[in-house]
This record gives C-alpha cells, structure tokens and sequence, in this order.
C-alpha cells in the first residue's frame, strides 16, 4: 500500500492542471498549467507500472509533451497579429 | 496513512528549494531561453507579475530544467535505485538537447537529486515520497498564481544577482 498516497496525489494535481487550463482564457498562460499536468502524469506513469523501463516511458512523454508546449508557445509568439 | 503525508510534506520542501536553487544558479531567471518562454514571461509580467520570474516559468515550460530533472531522478530512483537516477540525468540530457537547451540545469540538477534521494531513502524517506513531493513543489510555482509566484522568483533572483 506504500506509494498508494503519492499516487493520489499525482492524480489529484494532474487533474486540478487540466481544470484550471481549460479555465484560463490566455493561451500563453494555460502552458504553465499543462506544465503542472505533465508533471503529475509522469509520475503517474510509473507509479501505475513500476518497472525499470517505464522511466524511459515518462521521460519520453515529459520530453515530448515540453517540446509541444516549447512548440505552441513559440508559435504563438510568432504568430502575425491581427 | 499519516506518516506518509507527512514525509510527503517535508520531500516537497526539499525539492522546492532543490529545484529552484539549481535553476537559479544556473541563471535560468535571467533571460527567456526561447520565443516562447520569453512571450510566456512578458504574459504573466503583463499580468502584474515579476518579469524575471515570469521568464524562469517560461523557461520551465519550455525545457527540462531541475524541476523535471529531480522528478525523473526521483522516478528513476523508484523503479532501479541509483543507476535508474543516472539513466535519468541521461534522458533528461536528450530531451534538453531535443529542446535547443544546453542543458546544465536539468542534467546537474537529475544528478544532484539522485544522491538527495538516495541520502533521505537512507533515513527512512521512499523515493515514491520525492515524485509525490516534486508534483506538489512544481504545483506552488506554475499551478496556484502565476503572479505571486513569479514575484517570489524575481525577490530570490534579485537577491542572487
């Protein structure tokens, strides 16, 4: 039952970055609240499935998903206004 | 049951300030690294925030830095104890380099969590504790208010620089 708590946690804050991302109105200032969700994600990942090969898993989706959010927000930043 | 929330408690106190004391050694305040950390940063100082503060948000949207290093280490702790800390200072190298980052802060900053890990696993601390602790320690500076947070990051910086 050890690490059930932590697991909770990740989940619980995973989800209060998904909520509080699609409540903000500013695209630029959702990528701070995605970011969090990433990072309770991740370490969902290997607390569902504690293997050695499963840190490859999170890293490749945290590195991944960093690289959308570098994407959009740098995108956003270029973009021609209006 | 309660134990465990409070080793919860004190991992995240010492992953905040590890994390931001590495990203602040490392500079990572000073400048937006990329376009969109620095559009994220002049966002959140257009809000009312610290603009040196904001810049460091932006930069840890943007790229792994210490924040995600110590949370892979403590991953990478979990599953395979100190190697799995080392695999992921490795991985964390990588996905700076996927990011046009140097990648210092993450890579030193995975390290250096490894052996903070592995030291409190010593005195009765799970490496489960430091995952949990990191989520809620990223949680204070980019999930509750941007504005307060980045003003907290920009008196630390003025403080450093």
């Amino acid at each position: 039952m050890e690490g059930l708590i932590a697991a909770a946690i990740c989940l619980i804050i995973a989800l209060y970055g998904a909520i509080r991302t699609v409540l903000e109105r500013n695209t630029l200032l959702r990528l701070p609240f995605v970011n969090v969700m990433n990072f309770g994600i991740a370490g969902l990942i290997v607390f569902i499935l504690p293997h050695p090969l499963t840190l490859v898993a999170a890293a490749a989706y945290f590195v991944g998903s960093t690289l959308e959010a570098n994407a959009i927000a740098s995108a956003y930043a270029r973009r021609k206004p209006k | 049951m309660l134990e465990e929330f409070g080793r919860i408690v004190v991992a995240a106190v010492i992953a905040w300030i590890l994390f931001l004391s590495i990203d602040i050694f490392w500079r990572l305040p000073q400048t937006g690294g990329v376009s969109g950390a620095d559009a994220i940063g002049k966002a959140i100082a257009g809000r009312g925030g610290d603009q040196h503060g904001g810049w460091m948000m932006g930069n840890i949207v943007c790229s792994p830095d210490a924040s995600a290093g110590t949370l892979l280490a403590a991953c990478g702790v979990f599953v395979a104890g100190i190697p799995g800390g080392f695999a992921a200072a490795i991985l964390v190298y990588i996905g700076n380099r996927i990011c046009h980052d140097k990648g210092y802060a993450g890579t030193s900053g995975a390290l250096i969590a490894t052996f903070v890990v592995a030291g409190f696993m010593q005195v009765g601390f799970l490496a489960s504790d430091f995952i949990a602790g990191m989520v809620l320690a990223i949680l204070t500076i980019q999930g509750l208010s941007h504005t307060h947070a980045s003003r907290l990051i920009g008196y630390i910086w003025r403080w450093r620089a």
